[in-house]
């Protein structure tokens, strides 16, 4: 398959065709369907997932499911985002999908990676990925940064591990250099490594009495993804 | 000398490259038309450059595509600013004021358009799953085009919006409703000065119709794209014969709302709509429509 990058630099994510089967730890995924896919887990015995509960679609009676709670529970919830996540232990079949049109991106860590995702845009991760949350930071993202309070962050301590996210719309990834900087709507934001700093940036420009503009300024060094569709934030009174 | 013209966007085009540099539809592909003579509009291939004055664009992606922009310094381009998706820092933007405000806000349209301006790269997107369609046009050509549809425009191309005369109520006194099936406003683009280029956002699959002169057609009001400025249009309404299930209830309340469009000229149509809800009987129209029951 092409390596398709366009002229400024960003790459399209892989499309995964339909019924791509991949391994990861000793279970598998198969992705099924294109428009809305569904990401399909075998999961051996000793493997696990963890997912946010809204994207389970189905799963084998005997899949056993528990609840991870996750630190900050309050202040998660009041910011819209679960503090509790659910983990299902294999062995057994179970289906993950988001609901509008989009695409699976899979994103394998290693030992040692931090990557961090907008809100609710993380499917599943593998029970090998810690998992943890940023809250960001200042009051201008929290007002005008469309990725909202939080973004969540995953980590690889000693072991790989798997992270599947859903994009909406079409997903493209850009390396950025050291220092180099890109603005992106904020809506657009989909996943960065950690050491890609990110802050809400007013631009010049009004669009209506008191009313501006807000991008979210990335610096590199690092990848960041973006989505095609999205919900903007632009405006801020 | 070149003879070829591209089906899609009509213009003189190069048949040697795999897509029309235009519009971006695949030349080496087999036209597919219904049998009732719509042509489905082929999506713009992945990655396929379109080139306007010293720059380009170039549609990435398949789901919900975007338009990546190479400005050069002497170009630039508007669009509403709810599309922006990124870029580069040393791209210059400024609002672009539109007339009419306050009916523009009443009608749920953008009151300002931004403006982006040469060298660098930018990019746009609307937020719905479907396909951008690239519509050059050479100087002095016009195409009406539905609220909403509009994604950008090369600099060169004028913006102006008026009244679609498209109406209906339902009610009388407090309770009397405007319905506006296929938006209050429509967007008339002109390119002056040279060829320019439109870029639109369909919702769904598109697909084109040359209508003959005399020729009429009903089309559901939220489905139109696009249409030659050529063609007419006004509110049809149409009374399905009642056939008892509902004697209890005035025939008038069981109607179907189409648009009709009359040639000559070219009209395009989207997959996706939203049909018209509720069956209020209608109280009052615009003032040229047409109505047939069965």
């Amino acid at each position: 398959m092409a390596d398709k990058v366009s002229d400024s630099g960003w790459r399209e994510a892989p499309k995964l065709r339909d019924m791509t089967e991949f391994r990861f730890s000793a279970s598998t995924c198969q992705v099924e369907g294109e428009l809305v896919p569904v990401a399909e887990i075998n999961l051996s015995p000793q493997d696990g997932v963890y997912f946010e509960h809204h994207v389970m679609l189905w799963k084998d009676q005997t899949v056993p499911l528990s609840s991870l709670r996750t630190a900050g529970g309050m202040k998660r919830t009041l910011g819209g985002m679960p503090h509790i996540v659910t983990v299902a232990n294999g062995p057994g079949r179970i289906a993950f999908s988001h609901n509008h049109p989009g695409e699976l991106v899979v994103l394998p860590l290693h030992p040692g990676m931090e990557l961090d995702v907008r809100e609710h845009a993380f499917l599943l991760a593998s029970h090998s990925i810690q998992y943890s949350f940023v809250r960001i930071k200042g009051l201008a993202n929290v007002l005008h940064g469309g990725s909202g309070m939080w973004m969540d962050r995953f980590i690889t301590a000693g072991y790989p591990g798997l992270l599947m996210l859903h994009g909406a719309g079409d997903v493209l990834e850009r390396t950025l250099r050291p220092g180099e900087k890109i603005l992106v709507e904020p809506g657009g934001f989909l996943y960065k490594d950690s050491s890609v700093q990110m802050q809400a940036m007013q631009l010049p420009v009004k669009i209506g009495m008191m009313r501006h503009i807000y991008m979210a300024e990335m610096t590199g060094p690092g990848r960041v993804g973006i989505q095609s569709m999205y919900v903007h934030h632009h405006a801020g009174e | 000398m070149n003879q070829y013209t591209c089906p899609y966007c009509r213009q003189p085009s190069d048949p040697s490259n795999p897509t029309c540099p235009l519009c971006g539809a695949p030349v080496d592909i087999r036209a597919t038309v219904s049998d009732s003579g719509w042509v489905e509009q082929p999506a713009i291939r992945d990655m396929a450059r379109l080139q306007f004055g010293q720059s380009h664009v170039q549609i990435t992606g398949t789901r919900v595509p975007t338009a990546e922009f190479t400005l050069a310094p002497q170009d630039w381009i508007y669009f509403s600013h709810h599309v922006l998706l990124w870029s580069e820092p040393q791209v210059q933007m400024q609002t672009m004021k539109l007339k009419g405000g306050w009916n523009r806000v009443m009608a749920g349209m953008p009151l300002y358009m931004l403006q982006a301006q040469g060298p660098g790269h930018i990019a746009l997107s609307d937020n719905h799953a479907g396909e951008i369609v690239a519509l050059p046009l050479h100087h002095g050509q016009s195409m009406w085009v539905k609220e909403h549809r509009f994604l950008t425009s090369t600099g060169n191309v004028t913006y102006d919006w008026d009244s679609n005369h498209v109406w209906f109520t339902t009610g009388t006194g407090d309770d009397k409703e405007w319905h506006y099936p296929m938006g209050q406003y429509g967007d008339t683009f002109t390119a002056s000065g040279g060829p320019g280029l439109l870029l639109l956002h369909s919702p769904g699959n598109a697909f084109i119709r040359d209508l003959q002169h005399g020729q009429s057609l009903l089309v559901q009001p939220s489905s139109l794209l696009y249409k030659d400025i050529s063609v007419r249009m006004h509110l049809h309404l149409e009374y399905p014969r009642n056939h008892g299930f509902a004697f209890w209830s005035g025939n008038l309340d069981y109607r179907q709302i189409w648009v009709r469009l009359h040639g000559p000229g070219r009209v395009a149509v989207t997959s996706v709509f939203q049909p018209a809800e509720e069956c209020e009987p209608i109280t009052d129209f615009s003032y040229n429509t047409t109505s047939h029951r069965w």
